[in-house]
């Protein structure tokens, strides 16, 4: 087997120690790089820290663990820069597996910042039934939610005491690990003229940005260099931060390796030809 | 004949009174599609247990049969009635199982949940890396094009990825234009040998405006990827895909596509 061969059959049992290697050494040496936020992202970022203190944001977590790495900085840097407001959070979601996440992140920025659950955020939970519960928000957030995820009555939560429907939330926040981000910009925005930031993973990301670019959505996040853009922009560096380096030694190496694929492969296929 | 009839009666009307109450969401309309809005949540909370029953049956079956692999549907049956019994222990002990103080959130969910499914979808970094090396090659103008997008899109939105990329397309360069002469010495015909060797000339001239624009304006040039290209495939993708949704939905609610009563 000549070098070409050897370049053109590299075993994937190197590559995935590669890829190891690639991950593991800049998270334990503590690499970090410097981002310049994406406008997307510093889009986002403006309409929330335009808002006035008291205004109400609603987060909407749709994802669970799988997506984990790439969402969960982006809530908890959201959060913070909501709670450094004081603008007043409410949470739900349409994944109830990942809905815990959101409640962990929720309590742990909450605390930072003193805020009081039911005064300053409150969490909603799950109901079924994703464009229905979309829809009848638009209407009367009461027919969905009459109580929080504890059960206490909405109606005794000084924070929702004075929501109603959309007209009452400043901006909702979809973190999206599918397509409910569509069904939000479907329905709350077209129907109901909701203004929408948008968080994806960046699988995700790029089916969101004709929204963007129709102004349907007011901001996108994505993956995660759109959690670490955000971390960058609330001067909270996090997990997405510290993920740089191993993310663009992972691209670097990809790229890498598919140079050396495609040298073998030619080089085989001229081999071939004499 | 009443099996079917009925089921197409229902959907007709359902679906007629639905578009009639988005564009007239006033009296009787509006509230008619609240009401259809709350029962498709209810409908929809059912569904799970429908889920739960088609899920435990089918793995049931597959113990009971002693199929093979059969060992994992019983694994999942004993997790699942784990979980179960746990979230209903911690439910009723905290009066919530996802509380932050039940014991179900802090062990199960945050301990086994979580890492096992963080970990299922990690394994894909390594999986993406492997066949990005077996399947990203040029054989085509079209594979060569989406080659090329996907590394100015990996390495321009990724930081020091402008840097980086100088090197590994100065490399590329090289590498092919020592290619091109491997080729053009193995060619007989005069014209032939002329046109490898102006292209690995080319090749090598090319790496000057690289490392000269390429710090700058990669990122750049990732950005109108993102926002030009690639948009406008996915607008067309998108309103294709709408178009398919209307005829689709016309075709159930008129009755003319009946295989969901199958």
């Amino acid at each position: 087997m000549n070098l070409w061969d050897r370049l053109a059959t590299i075993d994937r049992r190197i590559i995935y120690l590669l890829v190891a290697l690639g991950v593991i050494i800049p998270i334990v040496a503590k690499l970090s790089f410097r981002v310049t936020p994406l406008r997307e992202v510093r889009q986002a970022y403006e309409e929330i820290e335009k808002l006035p203190p008291g205004s109400v944001v609603l987060f909407s977590i749709d994802y669970d663990a799988a997506s984990m790495p790439e969402l969960q900085p982006m809530l908890v840097a959201m959060l913070d820069h909501c709670f450094r407001k004081n603008l007043k959070v409410l949470m739900m979601g349409h994944w109830p597996l990942g809905l815990p996440l959101g409640q962990i992140a929720l309590e742990q920025v909450a605390q930072k910042y003193h805020k009081k659950y039911g005064v300053d955020y409150a969490f909603l939970g799950f109901r079924p039934g994703v464009a229905a519960v979309m829809i009848n928000l638009g209407k009367d957030l009461r027919q969905v939610f009459n109580t929080d995820y504890r059960g206490t009555p909405v109606d005794s939560l000084p924070v929702l005491r004075n929501v109603h429907n959309y007209n009452d939330i400043a901006i909702l926040v979809g973190l999206e690990a599918g397509a409910t981000g569509d069904a939000w910009v479907q329905f709350a925005q077209a129907r109901y003229n909701q203004k929408i930031i948008l968080g994806a993973t960046a699988v995700v990301a790029p089916d969101l940005y004709p929204y963007l670019q129709a102004g349907q959505i007011v901001g996108l996040i994505g993956g995660l260099r759109g959690a670490a853009d955000y971390e960058q922009l609330v001067q909270v560096p996090g997990p997405a931060f510290l993920g740089m380096p191993a993310q663009t030694i992972i691209h670097i190496l990809v790229v890498v390796l598919i140079i050396l694929g495609n040298l073998g492969y030619f080089a085989r296929r001229q081999g071939g030809r004499r | 004949m009443m099996r079917r009839t009925i089921p197409l009666i229902i959907t007709f009307i359902s679906g007629i009174l639905l578009v009639f109450a988005l564009f007239i969401p006033h009296k009787p309309f509006g509230n008619l599609e609240e009401r259809f809005n709350d029962w498709y949540i209810i409908v929809s909370g059912f569904t799970m247990i429908l889920g739960m029953d088609s899920l435990l049956l089918h793995h049931w079956n597959k113990i009971r049969r002693r199929q093979a692999d059969w060992f994992h549907s019983a694994a999942l049956i004993v997790a699942f009635a784990v979980t179960l019994v746990w979230g209903f222990y911690s439910g009723i002990k905290v009066g919530n199982p996802f509380d932050p103080k039940s014991t179900f959130l802090q062990y199960f969910y945050t301990y086994v949940f979580v890492p096992l499914q963080a970990t299922m979808f990690s394994l894909l970094a390594f999986f993406i890396a492997s066949a990005a090396y077996r399947a990203f090659r040029a054989r085509t103008l079209n594979a060569t094009l989406l080659l090329v997008a996907a590394v100015v899109v990996m390495l321009g939105r990724v930081p020091k990825g402008s840097g980086a990329s100088v090197v590994l397309f100065g490399i590329a360069l090289v590498a092919l234009a020592v290619g091109l002469v491997l080729h053009g010495r193995s060619l007989v015909d005069l014209r032939g040998q002329l046109l490898a060797y102006g292209g690995a000339a080319l090749s090598i001239l090319a790496i000057i405006p690289i490392a000269k624009y390429f710090p700058t304006y990669l990122p750049a040039v990732a950005d109108w990827i993102m926002n030009i290209p690639q948009l406008a495939a996915k607008r067309g993708i998108f309103i294709g895909i709408a178009l398919g949704g209307i005829a689709m939905s016309l075709r159930i609610i008129l009755g003319i596509e009946r295989t969901y009563l199958k």
